[in-house]
C-alpha cells in the first residue's frame, strides 16, 4: 500500500462527520520524501521478527520440502523432495472436504464473532451502572486456558449427560449429538469458537468506539439523528480502520485455531469437523508416527491462505482511500 | 546444516541483546544439567508431586547410584513430542520413561540405546509385555508396570436385573445382559471410542476377541466385532457419547450408576473403591467365548542415546534400581499397575486378591506394537479408530469403514 | 457521558442478562470444580453442586499457588517488552510511513501464521544453546511472539487517527521525533497500549505450548502446566482441573476490573483530542 494509509481516511472521515471541524490535510503531504529515518523506530521490531521468526518460518518450509522420517527428523539427512509433500497433501481425497470446513468454519466464526463483539461494545459503550465492571467480566472467559474452556464446552454438548442437550429435552426437543455425528460436530466447534472469540472483538471495538470524539455524537443528536443514523453515518464509518483489523486479525487467529477443535471433536467423527489446522497437527504431532512433511505443507498452505486475505485487506484499503 | 546453525548463532546473538533489553540478570535455574552430577528423569507422571513416593524413590535410587536425580514430568502426549525434540537438539534425558508404543517410534528414530548397548538385564520380564519394547531382536526398554482392559460391572444393577456375571461368557451372553439391563430402564455399557490412540486401544480387545488379526482389517472377523459395537449403539446398549468418550469420560458414567458394564482399565481400581456402589470385573469375553486378549498398555524405561557414553552406566544402575522387584511393587501399586514381573504379580495377588483378575488379564495380554509390526502400528491404528468413528456415526457401514481402514493402512 | 436517565438501570438489567450467558460456561466450570467424581456425567446434568465438594480445591491449594506467581511475572514481563516492542513500531507505520512499512507488515501477518509448535521448536533449539531453558526472561521472550504482530498491527490501526495537526502543533512546539511519539502520541493512544497490554497479558497468562516446550522441566513453572498435574497418563482429576481454572482466574479477574477502571478514567480524561 504505497504511501497512501488508512491515515488520511480516518481524517478525512473524521472531518467530515463533524462538520464544525478544519478541512482535512492535503493528500499531497502523505508523498512527501523519503522517510527512511523512520526506520528506527521500526528498528527494535525488525530485528526481533528476524530474530525469532524467521528461523521458525524458514524450518517449517524446509521441513515441508524434504521427505522427513522420524530417524531422518532426529538424525538428519532427509532427502529433498520438492513439491512432493504438498502433491500428497493436495491429492489427499481428505483436502477437499477439509478445506470446506476450514473455510466454513473460519467464515461462520468471523461473521458472528464480529457481529456480536460490534453488538455488545455498542452495548456497553453506552454508560450505565455497572457497564465497566460487566464488561470486565466478559473478558473472563480468556483468562482460561483453553483445555479448560474447551472441555467444559464438549462438557456442555456431550450427547448423554450434556446440558445443553437436558435444557434441549425440556421443551420437547430431540436430543442431539453435537459432538457425534458428522451432521453437527463443526456446527459445535464453531458455537465454542464464537465464544471464545467474542471478548476479542468486544474488547478492540470498543476501544476504537472510545477513541470517537463525543463531540460528533453530541453535534448529531442536535441534528436529530436517530441512533441507527448515528450508527451508519458517524460510528462505522469512524470505526472502519479498526474493524478492518479487527476482521483480518480474527481470520488469521481463526485460520490457526485447533486446539479448540483438537479437544473438543479431535476433527471427527470422520474428519467432520477437521480443518487444515487440526489435520497439520494430526499429521505432523498428534499421531505416534509423526508425518512432519506433509504436516509442515499444509502449515504453510494456511500461510498462503492469510497471504490472501493480507492482500485483499490491502486492496479494500486502497479502494477506501481513492473513493 | 551450516546455514542453519549460522542462523541459529544469528538468533542467538539476538536473543542475547534483547534479553538485555529485558533486564534478565536473574538466569538463574541451572543449564539441563549436561554435565556434572545430576542426571535427568523424564516420566508422564505429571500427577506426581515433587513429594509423592514416586519421586522419593526415583531421588533414593540417584542417591545409591552416587548421583542426584531432576525429575520432569510431562503430560504424556507432550512427552512424546519433546523427547524427540529433545533428541534432535541433542539434549535428551538420561532416564526416559514413555507410553509403550512411543518406545516403537524413538526407537525408529534412533533415539534410544539398546540393551546391548546400556547393558541392561531384561531377563525377569514378562515375554508379552516386553514384546512392545523389541524390534528386530533389539530391546529398547524395560516395562515400569502393565496395564490392561477388562469390563467393570456394577453388581447392584445387575442384581436388580436378574443378570449373573459369571454367565457373560462370549458376545451372544454379553448382549442378552444388556438387553435384560435396558428392559429395567438402565443403561448397558459405555466405553471409548474416540479418534486417538486411545480409541484403538478400546477396540481391540473386541477385535482380536473375533479372530481378526491387525494385518487384515476388513476380514469378516474384523466386521463382525465392528458390527457388535455398532450394533450396540443402534440398539442403545451404549450411549452415542461413546464415539466421542475418553477413557476418563466413559469412567464417570460408569461411575453415575447409570450404567451395567464399562470397558477400562487396571488404573482405575483405586477410582473404584470409591465408587457409590458395589462392583466387580470380568475378563471382556471373545466372540465365542473365552477371554479375549486384551492391548498391553503401561510404561517403558529407556535410556535415550547421549553424546558422553559414559553415562549410560549410571543410568542403567538407575533403571535396575527404578525396576528391581520392591521397587517396582512400590511404583505399580501407586499406579496400579500390575508388575511387569511373575514374581512380583504373585506379590501382588496375594496382598490384593482383587488384583488376581488383572493378573491373568495382563498375563493373556498382547502389545499392539508386536507380531513385527512395529512402526507399522501407528497407521493402522489410525485407520482403525477412523473405521470404528465412522461405523459408529453413522457414516458408513461396518463393512465399507473397515474396508477403508485397509486400503489406508496398506498404502502410503 | 451524561446519559444517566431512568432508562440506565433497565440497562444494568439487560448488561446483567447478556454477561450471564456468556459466562455461563464458565459457571459450568465452577459447578464442575465442586463436583464429585460419580455426579460428573450425571444425566440429567445438576444443575447446582449439591453433594458437592472441597476436594478439587484442596488439592489445589496445597499445590498450585507457587505457579500463580509465576504467572503474574511472565504476563507482566511480556506486557512490559510487547508494547515497549509494538509501540514505536505502531507509531513509525502509522504516521511516519518509511519506505518499505508496508512491507514490514506484510510480514508481521505471516508471523502470526506460523504453527505455534514450530515456533516453540525453534526457540527450544535456539534456548539450548544459549542455555536460557527454564529461565523467566526466556519464557517472557517466548511469549511476547504470541502479542507483538498483533500489537503492532493494533497499534498502526489505531493511532492512524491521531489527527496530523496534533502532530504538527507538536513539531511547531520544536518537539523533535521522539518527544513528539513520548508526550504526545503515547499519552493519546493510552486506549490502545491498554488493549495492547490486556491480550499480551491474557496470551501469556493462556500459553500452554510455550510453556510446555520451554519452561517444562525448571522452577519457574506457570499455571498452565499446574493443570497438568491432574492429567495423567490414563486419567483426569476434573474437579481438580477446573477448581485450577477458577484459582488462577479470580487474581487475574480482579486485575482486569482494575484495569477497565483505570481504562476508563484515562480516556476520559485524555479524551480533549484537538
Amino acid at each position: 500500500m504505497p504511501s497512501t494509509t488508512e491515515t488520511s481516511t480516518a481524517v478525512r472521515d473524521q472531518g467530515g462527520a463533524a462538520s464544525a471541524a478544519p478541512p482535512g490535510p492535503p493528500p499531497s503531504r502523505a508523498r512527501r520524501p523519503s522517510r527512511w529515518w523512520a526506520w528506527g523506530f521500526l528498528a527494535p521490531v525488525t530485528i526481533y521478527l528476524a530474530a525469532f521468526y524467521a528461523y521458525p518460518l524458514y524450518r517449517n518450509v524446509e521441513l515441508s520440502l524434504r521427505e522427513y522420517t522420524v530417524r531422518s527428523f532426529v538424525q538428519g539427512g532427509a532427502p529433498f523432495a520438492g513439491l512432493d509433500n504438498y502433491r500428497t497433501v493436495l491429492t489427499d481425497p481428505a483436502f477437499g472436504p477439509t478445506l470446506t470446513h476450514t473455510l466454513v468454519f473460519t467464515a461462520a466464526s468471523l461473521t458472528f464473532q464480529f457481529t456480536i463483539g460490534m453488538a455488545l461494545a455498542l452495548f456497553f459503550h453506552q454508560h450505565f451502572p455497572l457497564s465497566r465492571t460487566l464488561r470486565a467480566l466478559i473478558l473472563v472467559p480468556w483468562l482460561l486456558p483453553l483445555i479448560v474452556s474447551a472441555s467444559t464446552w464438549s462438557w456442555l454438548l456431550n450427547s448423554d449427560s450434556g446440558l445443553v442437550n437436558a435444557a434441549l429435552g425440556v421443551v420437547g426437543i430431540d436430543p442431539v449429538n453435537w459432538l457425534t455425528s458428522p451432521g453437527w460436530s463443526l456446527t459445535s466447534v464453531i458455537i465454542a469458537n464464537v465464544w471464545i472469540g467474542i471478548p476479542f472483538n468486544l474488547v478492540v471495538l470498543y476501544s476504537g468506539l472510545q477513541a470517537i470524539p463525543t463531540e460528533m455524537y453530541e453535534a448529531s443528536a442536535l441534528d436529530g439523528a436517530t441512533g441507527w443514523q448515528r450508527f451508519w453515518g458517524i460510528t462505522f464509518p469512524l470505526l472502519r480502520p479498526v474493524s478492518l483489523i479487527t476482521l483480518l486479525l480474527g481470520l488469521i487467529y481463526t485460520l490457526k485455531v485447533f486446539d479448540i477443535i483438537w479437544i473438543m471433536t479431535k476433527g471427527g467423527p470422520t474428519g467432520s469437523s477437521a480443518t487444515l489446522a487440526t489435520w497439520s497437527y494430526r499429521l505432523g504431532f498428534g499421531n505416534l508416527l509423526p508425518e512432519f512433511g506433509p504436516g509442515a505443507a499444509i502449515g504453510n498452505l494456511l500461510i498462503v491462505l492469510a497471504l490472501i486475505a493480507g492482500l485483499v485487506y490491502i486492496r479494500i484499503e486502497r479502494r477506501q482511500q481513492l473513493r | 546444516m551450516t546455514g542453519l546453525s549460522r542462523r541459529r548463532r544469528l538468533a542467538a546473538v539476538a536473543v542475547i541483546a534483547l534479553a538485555a533489553v529485558t533486564g534478565s540478570a536473574c538466569s538463574s535455574s541451572a543449564d539441563s544439567g549436561a554435565d556434572g552430577g545430576a542426571y535427568l528423569v523424564w516420566d508422564p507422571y505429571p500427577q506426581f508431586a515433587d513429594d509423592s513416593e514416586w519421586v522419593a524413590l526415583l531421588k533414593k535410587c540417584g542417591t545409591s547410584a552416587g548421583v542426584t536425580v531432576e525429575r520432569t514430568g510431562y503430560d504424556t502426549t507432550d512427552l512424546t513430542n519433546k523427547a524427540l525434540l529433545a533428541a534432535q537438539q541433542g539434549n535428551s534425558p538420561d532416564v526416559l520413561i514413555v507410553d509403550n508404543p512411543v518406545i516403537s517410534t524413538l526407537a525408529e528414530a534412533g533415539a534410544l540405546t539398546t540393551t546391548d548397548d546400556n547393558k541392561l538385564d531384561v531377563s525377569a520380564m514378562e515375554k508379552n509385555l516386553l514384546g512392545a519394547g523389541q524390534s528386530d531382536g533389539k530391546t529398547y526398554g524395560v516395562p515400569i508396570g502393565a496395564n490392561t482392559l477388562a469390563l467393570y460391572y456394577n453388581k447392584d444393577l445387575l442384581t436388580a436385573a436378574g443378570v449373573d456375571p459369571a454367565a457373560v461368557k462370549d458376545w451372544t451372553s454379553l448382549t442378552a445382559a444388556l438387553t435384560k439391563v435396558k428392559a429395567k430402564g438402565k443403561k448397558g455399557i459405555t466405553f471409548s471410542a474416540i479418534g486417538t490412540e486411545e480409541g484403538s486401544f478400546q477396540f481391540l480387545p473386541w477385535f482380536w476377541g473375533s479372530g481378526a488379526q491387525l494385518t487384515s482389517l476388513d476380514s469378516p472377523q474384523a466386521v463382525s466385532a465392528l458390527t457388535l459395537w455398532t450394533d450396540w449403539l443402534k440398539q442403545g446398549h451404549a450411549p452415542n457419547s461413546v464415539i466421542n468418550n475418553t477413557q476418563t469420560t466413559s469412567w464417570q458414567e460408569f461411575a453415575t450408576g447409570d450404567y451395567a458394564f464399562a470397558e477400562n482399565g487396571t488404573w482405575q481400581l483405586a477410582n473404584a473403591e470409591k465408587l457409590g456402589f458395589s462392583y466387580g470385573t470380568i475378563a471382556i469375553p471373545a466372540s465365542a467365548g473365552g477371554p479375549a486378549p486384551a492391548p498391553t498398555g503401561g510404561e517403558f524405561v529407556s535410556i535415550p542415546v547421549q553424546k558422553k557414553t559414559g553415562r549410560y552406566e549410571t543410568s542403567q544402575k538407575l533403571v535396575t534400581c527404578l525396576t528391581n522387584a520392591d521397587n517396582l511393587l512400590t511404583t505399580d501399586t501407586t499406579l496400579s499397575y500390575v508388575a511387569p514381573v511373575a514374581a512380583v504379580q504373585e506379590r501382588q495377588a496375594t496382598a490384593d486378591p482383587k488384583l488376581k483378575v488383572w493378573v491373568e488379564a495382563v498375563r493373556a495380554a498382547k502389545g499392539r506394537t508386536g507380531d513385527n509390526l512395529g512402526t507399522k502400528y501407528p497407521k493402522i491404528s489410525e485407520a482403525l479408530w477412523t473405521a470404528v468413528q465412522s461405523a459408529l456415526s453413522g457414516g458408513k457401514s461396518p463393512q465399507e469403514a473397515l474396508a477403508a481402514a485397509q486400503t489406508a493402512a496398506s498404502t502410503r | 457521558m451524561t446519559t444517566s436517565t431512568p432508562r440506565a438501570w433497565w440497562k444494568t438489567g439487560v448488561g446483567l442478562v447478556l454477561t450471564g450467558l456468556m459466562l455461563f460456561p464458565v459457571y459450568w466450570m465452577i459447578n464442575v470444580s465442586f463436583t464429585r467424581d460419580q455426579d460428573m456425567r450425571a444425566s440429567p446434568p445438576h444443575l447446582f453442586p449439591t453433594n458437592g465438594t472441597l476436594d478439587g480445591y484442596r488439592a489445589v491449594l496445597d499445590q498450585q499457588l507457587p505457579y500463580l506467581g509465576t504467572s503474574f511475572l511472565v504476563g507482566l514481563g511480556t506486557v512490559a517488552l510487547t508494547v515497549a516492542l509494538a509501540a514505536p513500531a505502531g507509531y513509525a507505520l502509522a504516521k511516519l510511513r518509511p519506505p518499505g512499512g508496508p512491507a514490514l507488515s506484510f510480514l508481521l501477518l505471516i508471523a502470526q501464521m506460523i504453527p505455534g509448535i514450530i515456533m516453540a521448536m525453534g526457540f527450544y533449539a535456539i534456548y539450548l544453546t544459549l542455555g536460557v531453558l527454564n529461565t523467566l526472561p526466556g519464557l517472557i521472550l517466548a511469549d511476547t511472539t504470541l502479542a507483538v504482530p498483533f500489537a503492532v498491527l493494533i497499534f498502526t490501526a489505531f493511532m492512524s487517527g491521531i489527527p496530523d495537526e496534533l502532530l504538527q502543533a507538536a513539531v511547531v512546539d520544536g518537539a523533535g521525533r521522539l518527544r513528539t511519539f513520548w508526550s504526545v502520541v503515547l499519552p493519546v493512544s493510552r486506549n490502545s497500549i491498554v488493549t495492547v497490554s490486556l491480550f499480551a497479558f491474557l496470551w501469556s497468562w493462556s500459553d500452554f505450548i510455550f510453556a510446555s516446550t520451554l519452561a517444562g522441566g525448571g522452577d519457574h513453572q506457570p499455571i498452565t502446566l499446574g493443570i497438568y498435574h491432574y492429567i495423567g497418563n490414563n486419567n483426569q482429576q476434573w474437579n481438580a482441573i477446573m477448581a485450577t481454572a477458577v484459582v488462577a482466574s479470580i487474581p487475574a479477574a480482579v486485575l482486569l476490573i482494575l484495569a477497565q477502571r483505570y481504562v476508563s478514567m484515562g480516556v476520559t480524561a485524555g479524551a480533549v483530542k484537538d
